[in-house]
């Protein structure tokens, strides 16, 4: 099933078992996957606001001010970056209750091209007091990360990759925010990534460890709060650091890995991602070439810092 | 909480209101006294005539909320709750200070009875809109006020917010627009005439009174007038002074936010007004 709708039905879900729990869209409900998922089945808890996103984020602190539960989607760009004021004070700095959704997180925008992709998000939302920021990479990942956002009273950031993409996690799966997951157990080198690319990651590791290298693949559902303790106690056994995101290399999840390193575990780090420059209208392999960060630089990476490892003796 | 109307007290309290708030400003060293001089009579009739509330239970679930949009008046809020009891009066002599409850703009995390933080024009009023829409699907009778100010109204968000409002029928929401003409670098009308101001509200679906906010009479008249519409959220247009009633800066821009370097200066204001009035705290 495609994201988007996994997104529609939890929230249904969610809203079934709290009546508070409240869906808003600015008329991109339908590539949410809210409607009429959502919209049909209980519309008094959904509210279209029109293409005004920064009433949205004032009218979701509103509602959260008066106990409801408003889950706001709208594209990543918009979903961040043009509301950045609103969702700083109307949100996290008042500290309201509000769960931000950017759906088409960085390359998956496609079609939409430069104006549209957002590489940024995962930074400037770290950047925030107060807020947390989540990226799940599938389906049941996805649907935990949601449950947890409405039983949490916590002003919170989400990325929603619309499409549908592989299965990683089984149904046990649990999501805690303070929790990375070591997707793969390895002694080379430690490779991190979160969101979207650890739907690429997975098998590239998988691949390097059939030719006799040992990736530790380190998947952070939650880039804040960052689990520091997983990472720390890798990068001591590895002492390489591979990052890949969905975003520019800036700030990110490569920025948060580094920050904790560099005063916890001094290692030497490669960031793969977007190098600072805008998106385009463009498919994702041919992204993933011009920026390098898809399966085959993420492996090259690995490898080169594995050579680089060997070549200093570390 | 309500009270019955007594015209000498109102003006006596208005006057001890402007005195204690030059005073708390003049300690901090600075202060938004313009914005916050124009809301007096309007905001002492909305806690004193028309509002319930209970300084008791802050979070009371059934009070009207306040939304003061224009956060940086802050001051007359704070001057309103002290008076209502929500708070202590010695928490005023400390606007500004390090450690203080009560920062420059409204901030609902550090104050009772504050229901709404804003200090970033033009969001506001969204907010309100949120909470007028939350009242509604939970079938309460409570009111939303929000009063956001001129200069303010340049912001796009508000007219988002007034769009969503006219569309959405939110007639639990009464708003009030702050017109004392000025804003930080001039008057409204040679910066970004907002006129016809009125007409704007009308074209998107509120019903829209004017007053003198001043006036004692005309605001209870009109706010009573607005609670009454039925069907759209209302947009009440105060005609005020900016910064009535401190003869140094009244009616100027530089009242927006006065400087007071020294204690000369200090004086200065204080001995501008009218009536002096023991200080509380």
């Amino acid at each position: 099933m495609e994201m988007r709708f996994v997104y529609g039905e939890t929230l249904n879900e969610l809203i079934e078992q709290n009546p508070n729990v409240m869906c808003l869209e600015a008329d991109l409900s339908k590539a949410s996957g809210t409607n009429p998922t959502v919209s049909k089945r209980h519309p008094s808890n959904f509210l279209n606001i029109g293409v005004a996103e920064a009433n949205m984020i004032g009218i979701a602190a509103g509602l959260a001010s008066e106990g409801k539960l408003p889950f706001c989607a709208t594209f990543t760009c918009f979903a961040t970056r043009r509301v950045y004021d609103q969702v700083t004070i109307s949100v996290a700095y008042a500290n309201m209750n509000v769960k931000i959704v950017g759906t088409s997180p960085g390359i998956t925008a496609g079609p939409n091209g430069g104006t549209h992709m957002c590489f940024q998000d995962l930074a400037i939302m770290r950047a925030m007091p107060n807020m947390h920021v989540y990226s799940p990479c599938d389906a049941l990942e996805l649907r935990s990360v949601m449950r947890h956002m409405a039983t949490t009273r916590q002003p919170t950031y989400m990325q929603l990759i619309r499409h549908k993409v592989a299965k990683i996690f089984d149904a046990e799966y649990a999501f805690d925010p303070t929790k990375a997951i070591v997707l793969r157990p390895g002694r080379d080198i430690t490779l991190v990534s979160t969101g979207y690319m650890t739907q690429f990651a997975l098998p590239v590791v998988d691949e390097l460890a059939r030719d006799g290298l040992s990736v530790e693949l380190l998947h952070y559902p939650s880039v804040k709060p960052l689990d520091a303790g997983t990472l720390v106690a890798s990068a001591q056994k590895t002492r390489g650091v591979v990052t890949v995101e969905n975003q520019n290399i800036l700030g990110g999840l490569g920025g948060a890995v580094c920050e904790v390193l560099s005063e916890q575990c001094p290692t030497c780090v490669i960031r793969l991602g977007v190098p600072n420059q805008f998106g385009e209208v463009a498919s994702e392999q041919y992204l993933f070439d011009k920026h390098g960060f898809g399966p085959k630089h993420i492996a090259d990476a690995c490898r080169r810092m594995a050579a680089n490892k060997q070549q200093k003796g570390v | 909480m309500k009270e019955t109307f007594d015209r000498d007290k109102f003006d006596q309290m208005a006057a001890e209101w402007r005195y204690i708030m030059t005073d708390m400003m003049c300690r901090a060293g600075s202060g938004h006294l313009g914005g916050a001089f124009s809301l007096v009579e309007v905001v002492m009739t909305l806690y004193h005539r028309i509002m319930r509330v209970d300084p008791a239970n802050p979070h009371w679930d059934e009070r009207d909320r306040l939304v003061l949009s224009k956060g940086h008046a802050a001051p007359v809020l704070y001057v309103a709750l002290a008076y209502q009891g929500f708070f202590p009066f010695a928490w005023l002599k400390t606007l500004n200070a390090d450690g203080t409850r009560l920062p420059s703009h409204a901030d609902a995390r550090y104050v009772p009875g504050i229901d709404m933080t804003t200090g970033s024009l033009g969001q506001g009023l969204s907010c309100a809109c949120g909470a007028a829409h939350a009242a509604r699907l939970d079938g309460k009778k409570h009111r939303i006020f929000c009063i956001i100010g001129d200069g303010e109204s340049n912001e796009g968000q508000n007219w988002e917010a007034a769009m969503f409002a006219g569309h959405h029928k939110l007639d639990n929401l009464v708003a009030i627009t702050d017109y004392n003409k000025l804003q930080i670098d001039d008057f409204t009308d040679t910066l970004l005439s907002l006129e016809p101001l009125c007409d704007k509200w009308r074209a998107f679906g509120w019903e829209v009174f004017e007053m003198d906010g001043h006036d004692w009479d005309a605001i209870h008249n009109t706010l009573t007038a607005a609670m009454a519409v039925h069907g759209k959220p209302s947009m009440i247009i105060a005609h005020t002074i900016k910064a009535k009633g401190c003869c140094l800066v009244e009616n100027k821009p530089e009242s927006h936010n006065i400087k007071i370097p020294d204690q000369a200066t200090y004086d200065k204001f204080l001995n501008s007004l009218k009536t002096k009035v023991p200080l509380p705290y």
